[in-house]
């Protein structure tokens, strides 16, 4: 029983923030924001080589797949100090698709996919929801019926997210409608021009946008579908897991609580030595503790090659709450100058970051698989309860 | 990083847990609880046992253990709702241990690791402050003045009592409370444990520490009491589950209920963050780098957690939990008392907040 990181953790976190003081500019920080957390922009591709080279991105990964095997708390640590400062470290395009491809693609579809991936030059944009399969996603209807040559899609998806900035769709695709919900459903590749495909922007709370898809008998060739046929919902709940290990970061939590702090004690020194705003800053700070610990216990389990979903989720629930709640006391904390947006300049605290995570912090509860889900979870994976 | 308690840890909590499973009954523990009483006859036996030493270095006849083994002891005595000075008692040999000087203190110490003596801090005066001592040092006629809330100070041999010296620094002198000018006057409460404020009228005092062992006291005893409120919200959760499993309503059992499964899930979140930071506090103690508000973040926190823990057990009970036939009500009132304990979720707030400034840990 030993509660102390080791030396070589605590080095590999001092590389990583050397290498963030590096690359961390107020130029791509604005690329990264403009481009909506999709590669691509010159100085995040110069950036994204930068990391390629220093090999992070895929030190975690099997040797077998083209990574170091190193053990999975590196990508903790990686994503924890990232997140702390607010750097991109590749999306889901990275983070998820890669090692599935890695792990589920063909050598041809490894070759085709993979170093395009790397390069920064590809982002996928993942297709699973539909309007009527959103948690219960194994009902979905998009269909794929099989022609000479591949398959004709037709359908619809939506939180399709980077669908405009993408270059190609992870879609999940019904191939037989007669089979149970969980066995008739395929995962295949398409490029995001391709003849039927028609996007439409979904402007969300948080500024993002999002997209609608539809799939207009949009040919797929026969070398795009990823895995056996009908066999796409192992895929896709390997995909899912793929992001157990960083999910739900306490470095973004800190830093918007350093943040807070810097700014009170910059424009608010007399207010912060109010004793009231000082326990509630005291609250603030042991809930992001308490989340830390369940960030760290998740992260170790896994860094143990133990499956402990109830740990997971417990990470997930407790982190996008936390979100919610941090924010929505440092709003309250900062009085009128907390409402207000990036685009009302200095006076905006911060720039108006504890006002944009308030607007953007219901995704992280619904989305990723709903809190409730969860909880149950929790309660049946953690506690055995009855089902 | 190594978050799993390992083999001889595993072991010693095994036996422990088996040995007070086997000695120590919920009929039992009711029957102290109604005479007012520590369960000494238990206390005695544990300590033949051998187990109070494991935290202390074999040459004090112990198992080498640190801080971290009396959180695991702390756990597995509150687990079973016993009436035992074990926070306490281990709080102040630690205290002995690490800070104590003196043939007074190393005589104390070595009769307290083998069962014969049983010594129990005495800080805490009428404002309930750590900080707020008004005690005066013993002068020739011995010690004058009022300790309150003292846990188990009839069941003691000797309290560790706080005073201030002549130039106002804090000091710890123990008295024997076979001493004729100790008076005990019973505080009921809620945990019903057996708790005194305690008169002195001139008891024989020795020093045996100054401000440095005052102040590692109350981090560990505040430390060791967040391990008994862990062990307080797990056994509440265990209960809760087993209950809710085979109690069925509507034809079904109540765990399939999404709206009780969702219950149990915080309180399952609040334990794991709980047994976390309460074991990262221990550990930070046995390496001595705990700050002070390290362990009041983990006491406030866990003081935080336990009443929302505990009502959440009684609420899936419903009236099977709230009868006194059920035991889960020990973990209930012992738990909110050890809320207050030690500095209250309040108290160990403030102790934070006074370095906000300070950035968030996040790794």
């Amino acid at each position: 029983m030993n509660y102390q990181w080791a030396a070589e953790h605590l080095a590999f976190r001092d590389e990583v923030e050397t290498f963030i003081h590096e690359w961390r500019t107020p130029a791509l920080l604005r690329e990264y924001r403009a481009r909506e957390g999709a590669g691509g922009g010159p100085l995040l591709t110069e950036y994204y080589a930068a990391l390629q080279q220093k090999g992070w991105m895929r030190m975690c990964w099997p040797r077998e797949h083209g990574g170091e095997g190193q053990n999975p708390i590196y990508r903790f640590i990686l994503v924890e100090t990232m997140e702390y400062w607010g750097m991109p470290y590749g999306n889901l395009t990275y983070t998820s698709i890669a090692p599935t491809l890695a792990t589920h693609g063909s050598e041809e579809q490894k070759q085709r996919y993979l170093p395009g991936i790397w390069s920064g030059e590809y982002t996928f944009a993942i297709g699973y929801s539909e309007p009527n399969a959103g948690t219960d996603l194994a009902s979905l209807r998009t269909r794929a019926e099989k022609v000479s040559g591949g398959w004709r899609v037709q359908g619809q998806k939506i939180w399709t997210s980077l669908a405009a900035q993408s270059t190609h769709i992870w879609l999940a695709v019904r191939t037989d409608p007669d089979r149970p919900k969980h066995a008739g459903i395929s995962l295949m590749v398409i490029e995001t021009g391709s003849e039927g495909v028609t996007i439409r922007p979904l402007p969300t709370l948080s500024g993002l946008t999002t997209y609608e898809t539809f799939y207009d008998n949009v040919f797929v060739p026969d070398e795009n579908l990823i895995g056996p046929l009908h066999g796409g919902w192992e895929i896709i709940m390997h995909a899912l897991n793929h992001e157990r290990v960083g999910l739900s970061p306490t470095g973004n939590l800190a830093r918007n609580y350093d943040l807070l702090v810097e700014h009170l004690m910059k424009h608010a020194a007399q207010k912060l030595q109010d004793p009231v705003l000082r326990i509630r800053l005291a609250e603030m700070k042991m809930e992001v503790q308490r989340h830390r610990a369940l960030a760290v216990c998740n992260a170790v389990s896994i860094a143990r090659d133990e499956m402990s979903p109830g740990l997971a989720s417990m990470a997930k629930v407790s982190g996008s709450e936390l979100r919610y709640r941090m924010t929505n006391l440092a709003m309250d904390l900062l009085g009128r100058a907390g409402a207000l947006t990036e685009a009302a300049g200095e006076l905006a605290p911060g720039g108006g970051r504890q006002e944009s995570t308030w607007r953007a912090s219901p995704i992280l509860r619904f989305g990723g698989g709903t809190n409730e889900v969860q909880r149950s979870i929790i309660a049946a994976r953690h506690l055995g309860m009855a089902r | 990083m190594e978050l799993e308690l390992g083999e001889t840890r595993q072991l010693l909590r095994a036996a422990v847990r088996k040995f007070l499973e086997a000695e120590c009954s919920f009929e039992r523990v009711r029957e102290c609880e109604r005479e007012g009483r520590a369960d000494l006859k238990l206390w005695r036996a544990l300590c033949a046992q051998g187990y109070l030493a494991t935290p202390f270095p074999s040459e004090l006849g112990g198992g080498d253990g640190g801080i971290k083994d009396a959180g695991l002891l702390v756990e597995e005595v509150a687990r079973r709702a016993a009436l035992l000075p074990i926070v306490e008692v281990l709080a102040s040999a630690l205290t002995l241990h690490h800070h104590g000087a003196g043939d007074d203190a190393t005589t104390l110490l070595q009769q307290t690791l083998s069962g014969e003596a049983l010594p129990v801090p005495a800080l805490l005066e009428a404002q309930d402050d750590f900080d707020r001592i008004e005690l005066r040092a013993p002068a020739a006629d011995g010690l004058r003045g009022e300790k309150f809330f003292v846990d188990y100070a009839t069941a003691a041999s000797h309290h560790l009592v706080t005073a201030r010296d002549s130039d106002g620094e804090l000091a710890l002198y123990v008295v024997a409370t076979d001493d004729a000018a100790l008076k005990c006057e019973a505080l009921p409460n809620l945990g019903r444990t057996p708790q005194s404020r305690v008169r002195y009228d001139g008891a024989r005092a020795r020093r045996i520490s100054g401000p440095d062992g005052v102040a590692f006291l109350v981090q560990v005893a505040r430390a060791l009491t967040c391990a008994q409120l862990l062990a307080c919200m797990d056994a509440s959760l265990s209960r809760t589950v087993a209950y809710t499993n085979v109690r069925k309503q509507f034809g079904r059992p109540l765990s399939t209920f999404q709206a009780v499964q969702h219950h149990a899930a915080d309180m399952a979140m609040h334990i794991e963050s709980s047994r976390f930071l309460t074991y990262e506090t221990l550990d930070a103690l046995d390496r001595g780098v705990a700050s002070e508000e390290q362990v009041a973040l983990t006491k406030a926190s866990l003081s935080r957690a336990l009443p929302d823990v505990v009502m959440t057990g009684h609420q899936l009970h419903g009236g099977q939990g709230y009868i006194e036939e059920n035991d889960l009500y020990f973990f209930t009132i012992r738990g909110k008392d050890r809320c207050l304990a030690w500095g209250s979720a309040e108290e160990c707030l403030g102790i934070v907040a006074r370095g906000v400034e300070q950035k968030a840990r996040w790794l």
